[in-house]
C-alpha cells in the first residue's frame, strides 16, 4: 500500500460517516406507516440477540457461563448497566483460572 | 410539526447513563491501541484512526487489511461499509424519534452514535424519553473513552496485559445480553429475540460476520412487518 496515511484516514472516515448518517436520511424521505415503525422498534431486540448468539457461537464455556450469568444478574438486580459489567469480569475470573 | 425536546437536562441525563459505557469504551480502546501500535501506528495515528472511524470492530479489521500491505483505497472502504453495515439500521430506528429536530443537532447527534448508546437510547426511547440530547449525551463519554483508551494503549503497549485476559472482548455481548433481557417483557418480545438471533448464527455461517449482525436486524424487521396487525 503506497498510499499515504491522510488519504488512507480520509477513505476509512467517509465510510463510516456514510454508514452513521445513510440510514437517518433515507428514513427521512420513506413515508411513515404503523407497519415500518413495528419493524423498526422489533430491530434493537433481533441486533442485540444476534450479537449474543454470534458471541455464544465463537465463544466457550466460560463466555457462555458469563453471558448466562449476565441475563440472571439482570432479572436479579434490575440494573443491565450493573449486570453486563459483573459478567465481564465473570468472564475475565473463569478465563483466569482456565475455564 | 412541532420541534422535540433537546436541552442540556437531556444531555445530562445522558451522560450519566453513558458514564458507565464510557468506562467499558475505554478500556476497549485501550485494547485497539495496543493492536494498532503492534501494527506500527503512533499514538498520533492510533488517535486519529479512533477519532475518524469510531467503530472497534471495523478499525481493527482496517488493520488488520493495512497489515496484509496488500489492501486497496477500496477494498479498504468496503470492509468498513460492511462491518458498520449495521449503523444504515441503527439511524433509520431512531428517525422516527431524532428526526423531530434540526438537521444539524439530528447529524451532530449521529456522530456520537455508537453499538452501545444505540442500544441506550432505543431503550430509553421506549421507557418514554423524550428530549433527543439523550443521544449526543450517551455518546459524549463513550467518545471521550475511545480516544483516550486509543492514546494510553498506544502509547503502553508494552506494559499491558491482553484486552482478552481482562474480559474486554465480551464487552459489547455481555451488554447485548443484559438489555436483550431488560427489553424482553411481554412474550411477543420473543419473536425478535429469536429471529434475530437465529439469522445471525445462519448468516455469520453464509456470508461472515460482516453482514450477520446487519442480518439478524432486517431479519426481525421483516418479521415485525409481516406479521403486523393494526395497532401496535
Amino acid at each position: 500500500m503506497t498510499d499515504s496515511f491522510p488519504i488512507l484516514l480520509l477513505v476509512m472516515a467517509a465510510a463510516a460517516l456514510i454508514c452513521r448518517m445513510l440510514g437517518f436520511m433515507l428514513m427521512r424521505v420513506m413515508p411513515a406507516s404503523p407497519r415500518i415503525e413495528a419493524a423498526l422498534r422489533a430491530t434493537p431486540l433481533s441486533v442485540m440477540a444476534g450479537i449474543t448468539a454470534l458471541a455464544l457461537a465463537n465463544g466457550g464455556l466460560a463466555e457462555a457461563l458469563a453471558l448466562g450469568a449476565v441475563v440472571v444478574l439482570t432479572v436479579l438486580l434490575g440494573s443491565d448497566v450493573a449486570a453486563a459489567l459483573l459478567g465481564v469480569a465473570v468472564v475475565a475470573v473463569l478465563r483466569w483460572v482456565g475455564v | 410539526m412541532t420541534a422535540a425536546r433537546f436541552t442540556f437536562d437531556g444531555f445530562r441525563r445522558g451522560l450519566r447513563d453513558g458514564a458507565p459505557l464510557g468506562l467499558s469504551i475505554f478500556a476497549y480502546g485501550l485494547g485497539f491501541g495496543l493492536v494498532a501500535a503492534q501494527a506500527g501506528f503512533g499514538v498520533a495515528k492510533a488517535v486519529a484512526t479512533s477519532a475518524a472511524i469510531y467503530s472497534g470492530s471495523a478499525q481493527l479489521a482496517a488493520v488488520s487489511l493495512l497489515q496484509t500491505g496488500g489492501a486497496t483505497l477500496t477494498a479498504l472502504f468496503a470492509t468498513i461499509l460492511v462491518i458498520n453495515a449495521r449503523y444504515f439500521l441503527f439511524g433509520a430506528a431512531l428517525q422516527p424519534w431524532l428526526g423531530q429536530v434540526s438537521a444539524p443537532k439530528a447529524y451532530g447527534s449521529l456522530l456520537l452514535l455508537g453499538d452501545a448508546n444505540w442500544m441506550f437510547t432505543m431503550r430509553a426511547i421506549a421507557a418514554g424519553e423524550e428530549d433527543r440530547a439523550y443521544l449526543p449525551g450517551t455518546g459524549a463519554p463513550m467518545f471521550a473513552g475511545w480516544l483516550l483508551g486509543t492514546a494510553i494503549g498506544a502509547g503502553a503497549v508494552s506494559i499491558l496485559p491482553s484486552p482478552e485476559a481482562l474480559g474486554f472482548d465480551l464487552m459489547l455481548p455481555a451488554f447485548a445480553a443484559a438489555m436483550t433481557a431488560a427489553m424482553t417483557r411481554v412474550r411477543a418480545d420473543l419473536v425478535p429475540v429469536a429471529v434475530g438471533a437465529g439469522a445471525a448464527l445462519i448468516i455469520a455461517r453464509i456470508a461472515g460476520p460482516g453482514w450477520a449482525v446487519i442480518g439478524a436486524g432486517l431479519a426481525g424487521g421483516a418479521v415485525a412487518a409481516l406479521t403486523y396487525r393494526g395497532r401496535g
